[in-house]
């Protein structure tokens, strides 16, 4: 499969591409793993805390709570989610960086943990100075429009659309520089030789009705935030940042179809412990995690997030891989970005 | 008939369901309890009980955050009235006149001015919101973009600059340091990282919940025990005499007026409650003939902002429930809950659960109503906290901002930087500065460097494209007439 | 004409000073965004020049006029009594601000020195726990020797040493040390009342908070504190 293949080159190793509809018949990543497994000397005998760097409403937050969610349906063993926001992921990396590394505290975060290890090697690498227990999802980006724009329909006629403003086009997007979003938009733009302002806007729900009311022209974002607008026929995609169209979205152009040659970025979040932990709670923590993700809530929730278009699993050698490789490709590109990277 | 027809429906279903009568009752009972507790408000109960509202069905879930929004905005007046601590930032103008009232031993009179005004601010602005949330949801989508927020923010600030401080000048440099705190953390555009001092945790920025919490709660604290010290303390006299209905009545202009301005704030996202109350004391300012008694405990300071803001909470329920857009922290949280049922809020949920939205705007106005009947047991219960010996409700208070302050983002630094405001704001109110215009220029600081680096964007760094936006252009010179003005004022006016 | 006094002198001094500091810092972070032509720094420069100008322009107002409020209602608006209080204490003298200025020095001490020692001796986490340990108690006891002198200065450092403390040490273990000690500077002098409503509100707020509403109080990071926190929460939830 070329899918399979890109991917791969990617540093993504990618397993099979799976389709809603038979999600829930096909067999899960974890079913190999014991059903249950007992914790080293009583561990853990108190509940967890999980840091979350991130705010209760976003993506990160949803995550947190469907997996706290399964791991304590599958264990019996509660966890409090500590929601810890600011600072683009930095302020609760920095608080789980000071709490004692015993085994009881785990932290969630994003592909942003390694792009800042990339820009600042000073920042904690989540592939050598965590351990990274599950990565239980990853998706891809898209660009969107309003359903009812008649300037432009479809990706052909945006992009000639957009050259023929001057740059005076505009698409929204997040506002951290560096950022995945930023990156891949420079990727878009150098492909293609159009000039197009892009907007920031740090919080989602602006972001969102900007595009909605008309005061942009164009959305950067990924498919399981914007799905209430894609459902409701608000918005529709007209690029898949991904080498191939996966089949939820087979009618929207991908990188291949339209001439664009880059290697897609990804957002990816995961489950972590700090790598000073008991190395067999933190065994047992793996089990928990990655036997958490086949729980069906935890299966119904990626669902529902379109989490289940390209493989979102990845066990602690995969996630590694994945981390390590994500950052030498984010080196690369800031190094050429003309970035300081330190 | 239709409004009329769903709203007796989604009345039905609220109170033919027992589970869901409970949630209703508690969560007006938790909002005013929250908001009334000096330290805490309704963001901390709110934030505390969001993880909870994923084991309650959707319509219950929504309904007890909007409930609470309600009561919760009444409930900040009280600690506003009796001790000086509004408990957010909607109800910081009602302490200017408030806290005033209580020092004259009026508290009754000033809490149940509040009482009448929240309910009547809230219940009319429930009804306009059944009518209108769809359409003026389109209209403010469409003709509030960056660079019209960003002028409101300029013209808002504009106001607010000649509100509680001694001069044009402190008032304006008040505000400027509000602007200058919330620069600290990541800049909007870039997310690069300003004044942070090498402190990883500054990155996540100063947030106004505990700046609020100290400039306010900590800081009268303060105040107190060098009194204590000197042995000039007073407890405030106690009153229970509420006002008169002919009371009421002689102020039906500037009920009506801050109905109307709290509501408009109310729409935009963004800027919401906080504002309306700002404006509507401003504006009750501006149109009175006696200026002199405002800041002294005038009753008609009490009824404007608490008018103003509850008016702001229906309308404040238009663009999040039309467009998915939250307009202050508490609608955000709102977001949350119905994203925990994996619902988001916007033009979907009125066509695929009406009944959840119509459910919603009745437990609403009836939230309202209920601040009348129950505001009134609360505020006599409530109000014998000013009995406790000052020695023991200090630590009280100290240690409930403690935790108010620390469940908002989890973050040990927002207690220190509370405690810190506390400090400042000890100092800084013997100089005749305002602490009200700090923390506004706090809240819009960040949204008002946002919109600007977002209209340039959109207007590509021409600012002749202010001119092509007639909405935005108008605010942008109303700010400017005011701000002349008040130079104007501030070097030419004769001393009478 | 000449209406100024030195104080005012000073307030616009101050204002200059910050202005000029958060200037020099702000060149750090001024750098251009590529898609924001006016960088990071523009937005914070700008309101550092209005800042100036506006405290410039109080100066200028107060030379021209006089120590006056901009209108009748700003003055009385601006009125809390505040101000009254501080004169009957006599707590307005440079004396006393320069005592209170010693004392509020005290908790950022303790986020500051124990990373210099660390730093500077190249300690790891454990060690750096010690040194922490160690600053927190040289710097409660120099706390407790200065505001004997200076009750209400005490009452102004002692909430953010409590905070300062909070993360390493946790909210379980100080709160209630925190409780007695605002009383006492409070001028309550019963231990056996202090001692009694001390535990009464120590036993509400973890009722309230921790048992019925699950909000995790920071636990503190440093053993034996840190054991302490857990351990309270598990028994409270």
């Amino acid at each position: 499969m070329q899918f399979k293949k890109t991917l791969a080159s990617t540093g993504i190793v990618a397993a099979s591409m799976m389709l809603g509809a038979n999600l829930a018949y096909a067999a899960c990543a974890t079913d190999g793993l014991p059903a249950s497994m007992d914790g080293p000397g009583g561990y853990p005998e108190r509940a967890l805390t999980m840091i979350v760097p991130y705010g209760p409403a976003g993506g990160s937050g949803q995550v947190a709570q469907a997996m706290a969610q399964a791991v304590t349906e599958l264990t019996g063993v509660s966890i409090n989610r500590d929601h810890k926001p600011g600072g683009s992921g930095t302020v609760g990396m920095t608080a789980f960086m000071a709490a004692p590394a015993d085994g009881y505290t785990v932290l969630e975060h994003i592909d942003d943990a390694s792009s800042a290890h990339a820009l600042d090697s000073g920042r904690p690498n989540p592939a050598e100075d965590l351990v990274p227990l599950v990565t239980s999802q990853i998706t891809f980006s898209q660009i969107y429009i309003r359903s009812n724009e008649d300037r432009y329909t479809d990706w052909a006629s945006f992009v000639e659309w957009v050259k023929a403003q001057n740059g005076k086009a505009t698409i929204a997007n997040v506002s951290k520089e560096g950022s995945m979003e930023r990156v891949t938009m420079k990727f878009i733009t150098d492909a293609t030789g159009m000039q197009i302002q892009q907007i920031s806007f740090d919080k989602g729900a602006p972001r969102y009705g900007a595009l909605a009311g008309g005061q942009v022209d164009a959305l950067f974002e990924q498919p399981g935030d914007v799905r209430k607008f894609l459902d409701a026929g608000t918005f529709k995609p007209i690029l898949t940042i991904l080498k191939d169209r996966p089949g939820a979205f087979a009618e929207v152009p991908a990188l291949t179809d339209s001439g664009l040659d880059f290697d897609p970025l990804f957002r990816f979040r995961g489950f972590y412990v700090h790598k000073d932990a008991p190395a067999d709670r933190v065994e047992w923590l793996q089990w928990a995690f990655q036997k958490a993700f086949c729980q069906e809530s935890y299966q119904a929730f990626n669902e529902s997030k379109f989490m289940n278009l390209i493989e979102s699993y990845r066990d602690t050698a995969g996630s590694m891989e994945l981390i390590t490789n994500t950052i030498g490709q984010y080196r690369d590109v800031y190094k050429e970005m003309g970035l300081e990277v330190k | 008939m239709d409004t009329f027809n769903n709203f007796l429906n989604g009345t039905v279903t609220l109170f033919s369901d027992p589970i869901g009568i409970l949630i209703f009752l508690g969560g007006v009972v938790g909002g005013m309890l929250f908001g009334a507790i000096p330290g805490v408000s309704m963001l901390t109960l709110a934030a505390i009980l969001l993880p909870f509202t994923a084991h309650l069905s959707p319509e219950h879930g929504i309904m007890l955050f909007s409930v609470i929004y309600c009561t919760g905005v009444y409930g900040g007046a009280i600690t506003a009235i009796l001790f000086n601590i509004p408990g957010a930032p909607e109800n910081a103008p009602t302490a200017f006149d408030g806290y005033p009232m209580t020092r004259n031993g009026q508290a009754g009179k000033a809490v149940g001015a509040a009482v009448m005004c929240s309910a009547l601010g809230g219940t009319v602005s429930a009804v306009i919101m059944m009518i209108a949330t769809a359409p003026i949801a389109n209209w403010a989508i469409r003709s509030f973009g960056p660079p019209e927020i960003f002028a409101l923010v300029f013209f808002g600030l504009a106001v607010a600059s000649s509100v509680g401080a001694r001069t044009f000048w402190k008032g304006w440099l008040s505000i400027l340091v509000g602007l200058l705190i919330a620069i600290v953390g990541l800049d909007p555009v870039g997310g690069i990282e300003r004044w942070d001092f090498n402190m990883p945790y500054l990155l996540a920025g100063i947030h106004f919940i505990p700046a609020i919490l100290g400039f306010f709660a900590v800081s009268e604290i303060f105040v107190q025990a060098e009194k204590k010290v000197t042995g000039s303390y007073r407890a405030p006299e106690l009153s229970v005499d509420f006002p008169s209905l002919a009371e009421l009545i002689a102020h039906k202009f500037a009920v009506i007026r801050s109905i109307l301005i709290g509501f408009f704030c109310g729409i935009l996202p963004g800027i919401g409650a906080t504002l309306a109350a700002f404006m509507g004391y401003n504006e009750a300012v501006r149109w009175s003939k006696d200026r002199s008694e405002f800041g002294k405990g005038k009753m008609e300071g009490v009824i404007s902002s608490e008018t103003a803001n509850n008016a702001a909470t229906g309308a404040a329920m238009i663009p999040l429930l039309a467009l998915g857009l939250p307009g202050g922290a508490l609608t955000a949280m709102m977001v949350g809950v119905f994203q925990m049922h994996d619902m988001e809020p916007g033009p979907l949920v009125f066509i695929n659960s009406a009944d959840l939205v119509w459910v919603v705007f009745s437990a609403m106005f009836f939230a309202n109503l209920s601040i009348l009947l129950i505001g009134w047991l609360e505020t006599k219960t409530i109000i014998n906290l000013l009995r406790i010996p000052f020695q023991f409700l200090a630590p009280l208070i100290l240690c409930l901002a403690t935790v108010g302050s620390y469940a908002v983002r989890g973050l040990t630094i927002d207690i220190i930087v509370m405690f810190i405001a506390g400090v400042v704001g000890f100092f800084l109110r013997r100089s005749g500065y305002s602490l009200a215009g700090i923390v506004l220029g706090l809240i819009l600081g960040r949204i008002g460097e946002q919109t600007f680096a977002q209209a340039m964007q959109m207007l590509h760094f021409e600012w002749s494209g202010f001119f092509g936006r007639p909405i935005a252009l108008a605010l942008l010179v109303a700010g400017f007439a005011t701000l002349a003005g008040s130079i104007y004022g501030a070097f030419f006016r004769r001393r009478h | 004409m000449g209406n100024l006094r030195i104080g005012q002198i000073v307030e616009a001094a101050l204002w200059i000073t910050l202005v000029i500091f958060l200037f020099a810092y702000s060149f750090e972070f001024d750098r251009e965004i590529e898609i924001y032509k006016y960088g990071a720094a523009a937005w914070p420069r700008a309101i550092l020049l209005l800042i100036f100008i506006a405290a410039l322009g109080q100066l200028l107002q107060q030379w021209y006029r006089g120590d006056e409020a901009s209108s009748d209602m700003m003055e009385k608006a601006a009125e809390d009594g505040a101000h009254e209080a501080a004169e009957e204490a006599h707590h307005n003298t440079l004396a006393w601000y320069l005592y209170t200025f010693a004392i509020s020095v005290i908790p950022f001490a303790y986020i500051l020195v124990p990373d210099w020692i660390a730093a500077a001796m190249g300690l790891e986490k454990p060690g750096l726990h010690v040194a922490k340990l160690a600053v927190a108690a040289l710097l409660l006891v120099l706390f407790i020797i200065l505001v004997r002198g200076n009750q209400l200065g005490g009452m102004i450092a002692l909430p953010v040493l409590f905070a300062a403390m909070m993360q390493d040490l946790g909210f379980y273990a100080l709160a209630p040390f925190f409780i007695m000690a605002v009383m006492y500077l409070m001028g309550e002098r019963r231990f056996g009342r202090m001692l009694i409503i001390s535990a009464g509100i120590y036993a509400v707020l973890l009722a309230l908070f921790v048992s019925v509403l699950y909000v995790g109080l920071p636990t503190g990071n440093i053993s034996p504190f840190y054991e302490f926190g857990t351990g309270m929460v598990t028994i409270l939830q």
